[in-house]
């Protein structure tokens, strides 16, 4: 009995361990069913992954390929860039030369221009200068290089009154203006040791993209041409002189044929005679006029200046002109606004300038034409005159050479109108001289205004050379 | 007629160039002057000083005018040129009148030049002569006229 007890409980233990086994068994078949699908999953991974290798491994295969080739051509790029940059090295080399060559030609030639030559940077300092600048300034390269030109050589004009910074040509340029050289007024440069000399000189601008980056200055000494140029105004004085006489000796022997001195003379005779003896006044005029410009151009005018009253003075030369006036039937105003204050000026000669625009104006106004002056005073610090006429006027081509010497525009040659072409180049000299300036407007067949603005005090910068006090 | 006194006016001329000489001279003695000319003091005694009255003295040189000065009692205006033969010229002339005094520093003196420059006209003026002519830009009947109003100016 007891075996058959334990035997009981020894199956039912075995059959209790049993069931605990068959738990356990189906728990670990579960967890394989699990774990085997994971596997599945994993193996397609793996192969998923595998074909993805495939395919790069493939993709390297062309990149190597591509790699070993894009590598040959390298190597041939660069063996054909050795090539090259030896084949360029030969030729910058070749072209250094050359360049060297032209450059110590250049160099060879500015340093031999007889002219002296100085250039500039764009703020004015002296960045070469030649052999003949050297010995003509006496001043020596090393000396100035990098200084500022306009400060180191100094101007000044026939008297002695230094050119200001700012009017100096090279600071014109340098700044972009537009210089026109003024050749009827000479300046003096100044040497290393003080002496001057009176030079001629031409600036430009050195222009690079658009951009002044400097300038360049070649100038002369013009001594010997002013020795010339005085020889030759001695020269007029001297013959004007001499001719005086034989036009005084044809001048009042007409004078007394046409007096009756010597006999009655017919009203034929007494026409010709006329002719004579206004053919020698106008020589007497020119010959007069001449001496008038030579004075100018030696500055032997001596002037005596003094409180003059202009408006009294263009009167006395209006009476002068009033016989012409009414012949020519020309319509005659003169305008004097408010109280003209007297100028310091010589009479004598201002009156010239007045009666050169003045006798122009009636002589180039065909009859019937309209002549006026005005005297007013102007914004700044000096007195406007104005002389305006409805004449003949001067051409557009030609009104830039009306002040010039001898010149006379063709509209009035054509016209057979006496004239020595010397007026206004006198009048201009005059009106300078005195601190003034003259302009006009002019339109061919409607008429010409001249204007001369003159200081009413002398400024004290602008004393001419020949002006004295 | 036209001069006030019985007695005619003595005037001097000191002239280089011939023509101009004879011309102001002619014209002189027609407004009333007697002539003579002269280009050196020997033709002027041969021309017949004896005849003449005293009129126009025309003489190219300050030595000659001199030598006239000397010898003649009245001289009544002298016209002078400024460049005169021989070395000195018409400034000399004037300081050598002007030096001699009395009569002859009262002599009215009228330069008529050809000569424009400034320092000459100036100098003159300075030396004391009465007016100054640019020769060419006169007539003669204009200078010969402001002689005559001079002269007829009651003297003080």
């Amino acid at each position: 009995m007891n075996y058959k007890n334990k035997l009981n409980s020894v199956s039912n233990t075995i059959a209790r361990e049993l069931e605990i086994l068959a738990k356990v068994k189906e728990g670990a078949r579960r967890k394989l069913v699990v774990t085997a699908k994971k596997l599945a999953v994993t193996a397609k991974e793996k192969e998923s992954t595998r074909q993805k290798l495939v395919v790069i491994a493939k993709k390297l295969a062309i990149t190597a390929k591509e790699k070993e080739s894009t590598r040959q051509k390298l190597v041939v790029t660069a063996r054909e860039l050795k090539r090259l940059h030896s084949t360029l090295e030969k030729k910058v080399l070749r072209r250094t030369k050359a360049l060297e060559q032209i450059r110590s030609k250049n160099e060879a030639i500015l340093t031999s221009i007889g002219d002296g030559l100085v250039v500039v940077d764009k703020e004015g300092k002296i960045s070469y200068i030649n052999k003949s600048f050297e010995e003509m300034l006496g001043w020596k390269s090393q000396e100035i290089l990098g200084k500022s030109m306009v400060e180191v050589v100094t101007r000044e004009d026939s008297s002695g009154v230094s050119v200001l910074f700012k009017e100096r040509i090279l600071t014109q340029v340098l700044s972009g203006m537009k210089f026109v050289a003024d050749l009827t007024n000479p300046f003096y440069y100044i040497r290393k040791d003080k002496s001057r000399f009176p030079a001629s000189s031409i600036v430009a601008p050195v222009v690079l993209n658009s951009k002044i980056v400097g300038a360049v200055e070649v100038f002369r000494d013009i001594t010997k041409e002013k020795e010339i140029d005085k020889a030759k105004t001695e020269f007029v004085s001297l013959a004007s002189h001499q001719l005086r006489t034989p036009l005084s000796t044809v001048s009042w022997y007409s004078e007394m044929l046409l007096a009756g001195d010597v006999g009655e003379v017919s009203p034929q005779q007494k026409k010709y005679l006329e002719q004579i003896y206004h053919g020698n006044q106008r020589m007497v005029d020119l010959v007069n006029t001449l001496l008038d410009v030579s004075r100018i151009e030696l500055g032997t005018f001596i002037v005596e200046s003094k409180p003059t009253d202009i408006v009294k003075l263009s009167q006395s030369v209006i009476d002068e002109h009033k016989l012409q006036i009414s012949e020519k039937r020309i319509k005659f105003s003169s305008t004097f606004k408010g109280k003209i204050p007297l100028l310091q000026a010589d009479p004598k000669i201002l009156r010239m300038v007045i009666q050169n625009l003045l006798s122009n104006a009636i002589k180039y106004t065909p009859e019937g034409g309209r002549v006026s002056i005005s005297i007013l005073l102007g914004k700044g610090k000096d007195v406007i005159l104005d002389v305006a006429d409805t004449g003949y006027g001067i051409p557009k081509d030609q009104q830039d050479k009306i002040f010039t010497k001898l010149f006379r525009a063709d509209n009035v040659i054509v016209k057979d109108t006496e004239g020595t072409g010397l007026g206004l180049y006198i009048a201009k000299s005059i009106v300078e001289q005195s601190g003034g300036k003259i302009w006009f407007e002019s339109s061919e067949n409607k008429g010409t205004t001249f204007h001369v603005a003159l200081p009413i005090k002398r400024s004290k910068n602008k004393s001419g050379s020949w002006l004295q006090q | 007629m036209e001069s006030k006194t019985t007695k005619k006016k003595t005037i001097l001329i000191i002239e280089d160039e011939r023509p101009l000489l004879e011309v102001v001279n002619s014209r002189l003695e027609k407004k009333g002057f007697g002539v003579m000319t002269a280009r050196s003091v020997d033709e002027v005694f041969n021309a017949g000083l004896e005849n003449k009255g005293l009129g126009i003295i025309a003489v190219k040189s300050i030595q000659q005018a001199l030598d006239y000065l000397d010898d003649l009692e009245k001289i009544d205006a002298i016209w002078l040129d400024h460049n005169l033969i021989g070395k000195e010229n018409g400034f000399d002339l004037v300081k050598k009148i002007k030096a001699n005094g009395g009569i002859w520093k009262k002599i009215p003196i009228f330069v008529v030049s050809n000569t424009e420059k400034s320092e000459t006209i100036k100098k003159y003026v300075e030396l004391g002569v009465n007016k100054y002519y640019v020769k060419s830009n006169h007539k003669l009947d204009d200078i010969i006229k402001d002689i005559n109003l001079y002269l007829a100016k009651p003297k003080k």
